[in-house]
């Protein structure tokens, strides 16, 4: 178009010659013509007004939004959840790390149930796809908060998907959900038959602190930091804006070098539709619930005398052999396996070492209960 | 609506593009002359981020309003340097003296970009802030206070995005502003005869007066180089 002007000014001059009025008026259209121009430029690019906090714009809805996500109401929450396999045999219930995180990087356990298990994926309250809660909420739980707010849920969850008592229920936890599994299970040692744990980042809430801080240890100039920060002055969200501050959340969460996480490859396990969301407000009240109440999620553990199977990763520099060990000293009757090759996800998320090395060992530990 | 984004578009672009001058964000008041009419600025500090910039100012002599206009260019740490930076087109004029205390304003048109795996945002943005100090030839000291508006933004999604996040996330210009912080602080500097040595810090607070940034504070060293 700019070319279109330039030959449409230059036959003007040919054909006509120009007074210096005439100059003038030529300079006058042309200035008008690229105000124009740059008007359109601009105009079609904002052709739709999109605003960040509407659902389903930068995030994927929940199942408050979105009806025909698979979903079941506990504890007052509606939940993301699904399940495969046969409904008798014995439930596999993956719990997701955070707070905050989702089940989506954990599905390749989904091929358990076509080894005889029914397996069991649940999004918390205020993670994932399922229902949110304001800030306010979380807090006002006070001293008990745990158990109303993650306890009370997982036993509605077991509740929900259990079909007789003498179904066997095994729980396998990833990080925060290995702490929650961990805490669960010395709270009912009796209905739990089998505990799977992958690297459960501390039980003392003094460890946990720790190993938040190892694990998020990023250099001053490094890229992860600054893209954590920077992006601050391009979005900001009020405490409940879930859309504005999952997002956000989300774009830190996807890569982690410390922990060895490179992003999940679920092969055919993923599902139809890509949809992972993290939960801010769950993940930032659940934090400063911890820091008032200090809690122990080993307490009751020492009286779960099944075998626990506890895992931890080779690549994920703030859990070395020395915290495995101490961590693990919680459990009273434990097998420890070291996942080569893989980070704090990886042991899960990675579906060559998934189908290789973890579902064999998982399998394994099953037939020995 | 979207007469205001593309208004504030082509205002701040306009102003980009046609004034093409920086100005630094801490000057001495007391200690500028008509010999003396560029400035050059690098700092190091912390913004959002670890953070290193440099910038040019022209200086306009208009009685008792000087008024200096310019530019900045900042990026982030990282190892990859262009992928983030911010650009600040500035004018920022002396509105009273009296004795050694002045009081000045500032306006800029900002333009900044973010990438990182999922998603690369270009927002256009707008910062007004006002200082009041204490200027006399060999130092200054002064509090300021300003807010800084994310007008509108672009956003464009990654495929990694699309394939392991959202596969069906909306790009494109998102409308109203999608953020906005306030700033306060201090500043303050030493001058010599053609440099300024300048510092500033402060806090950062969101446009909700309650939530806080994941790095709640600013500071800044810098030199100034008067020629």
């Amino acid at each position: 178009m700019f070319q279109t002007l330039q030959c449409h000014i230059l036959f003007n001059n040919k054909k006509t010659g120009l007074h210096l009025k005439q100059k003038y008026s030529m300079k006058k259209k042309f200035s008008i013509y690229v105000t124009v121009i740059i008007f359109s430029v601009f105009s079609s690019s904002c052709t739709k007004e999109r605003y960040i906090d509407e659902p389903g714009n930068l995030l994927p809805k929940t199942v408050m939004e979105d009806e025909n996500l698979p979903s079941l109401t506990v504890n007052g929450a509606k939940l993301h959840s699904e399940a495969f396999g046969p409904k008798d045999s014995t439930l596999i219930i993956c719990i997701h790390g955070g707070p905050g995180g989702d089940y989506r990087y954990m599905l390749n356990c989904k091929t358990l149930a076509t080894k005889g298990c029914r397996v069991v994926f649940y999004d918390q309250r205020g993670a994932g796809l399922s229902q949110r809660f304001p800030k306010s909420w979380y807090k006002s739980q006070g001293s008990d908060a745990l158990n109303k707010i993650f306890y009370d849920e997982l036993k509605g969850v077991i509740s929900h998907y259990k079909t007789s008592s003498s179904q066997k229920v095994i729980l396998l936890g990833q990080s925060w959900g290995a702490m929650l599994a961990t805490a669960y299970t010395g709270k009912y040692p009796n209905e739990i038959d089998g505990l799977i744990v992958a690297e459960p980042g501390g039980l003392k809430w003094d460890d946990v602190v720790d190993y938040i801080s190892e694990s998020r240890s990023f250099k001053l100039w490094s890229e992860t930091l600054n893209d954590a920060t920077y992006i601050d002055q391009f979005m900001t969200g009020k405490e409940d804006q879930h859309e504005i501050l999952d997002y956000k959340a989300g774009l830190m969460g996807s890569t982690n070098a410390i922990v060895g996480d490179v992003g999940s490859d679920l092969g055919n396990n993923a599902p139809s539709y890509v949809a992972s969301r993290s939960g801010a407000v769950v993940n930032a009240a659940s934090y400063e619930l911890g820091q008032d109440t200090k809690p122990d999620f080993s307490a009751g553990i020492n009286n779960f005398s099944t075998k626990t199977l506890f895992i931890y990763s080779s690549n994920n520099k703030a859990y070395p052999d020395s915290w495995a060990t101490k961590i693990s000293s919680a459990y009273p009757n434990k097998e420890i396996f070291k996942a080569q090759g893989v980070g704090h996800s990886g042991m899960l998320n990675q579906v060559d070492f998934w189908t290789t090395t973890m579902e064999p060992k998982i399998i394994s530990y099953i037939q020995s209960l | 609506m979207k007469t205001f984004t593309i208004k504030s578009i082509i205002l701040i672009a306009s102003f980009s593009f046609f004034q093409n001058k920086i100005s630094a964000q801490v000057i001495n008041w007391k200690n500028i002359s008509k010999q003396n009419k560029h400035l050059l600025h690098v700092n190091v500090g912390a913004e959002y981020g670890v953070t290193a910039g440099l910038g040019y100012h022209h200086l306009i002599p208009i009685k008792s309003f000087p008024l200096w206009i310019g530019g900045e260019f900042s990026t982030p740490g990282g190892n990859k340097p262009a992928d983030d930076f911010k650009l600040r087109v500035c004018a920022q004029i002396r509105i009273a003296a009296l004795n050694h205390f002045q009081f000045s304003a500032r306006v800029q048109g900002i333009s900044r970009r973010f990438q990182n795996q999922s998603v690369t945002l270009f927002n256009f943005g707008s910062d007004f802030a006002g200082t009041l100090g204490y200027y006399r030839k060999h130092w200054f000291l002064g509090a300021e206070a300003g807010f800084d508006k994310a007008i509108v933004t672009h956003f464009k999604h990654s495929d990694w995005y699309k394939e392991n996040i959202y596969f069906n996330v909306q790009d494109g210009w998102y409308e109203p502003a999608t953020g906005g912080n306030f700033y306060y602080g201090l500043q303050g500097g030493y001058s010599m005869k053609k440099v300024d040595i300048t510092l500033k810090a402060g806090k950062l607070l969101q446009q909700d007066f309650k939530s806080q940034p994941l790095l709640p504070f600013y500071g800044q060293l810098g030199v100034n180089f008067r020629f």
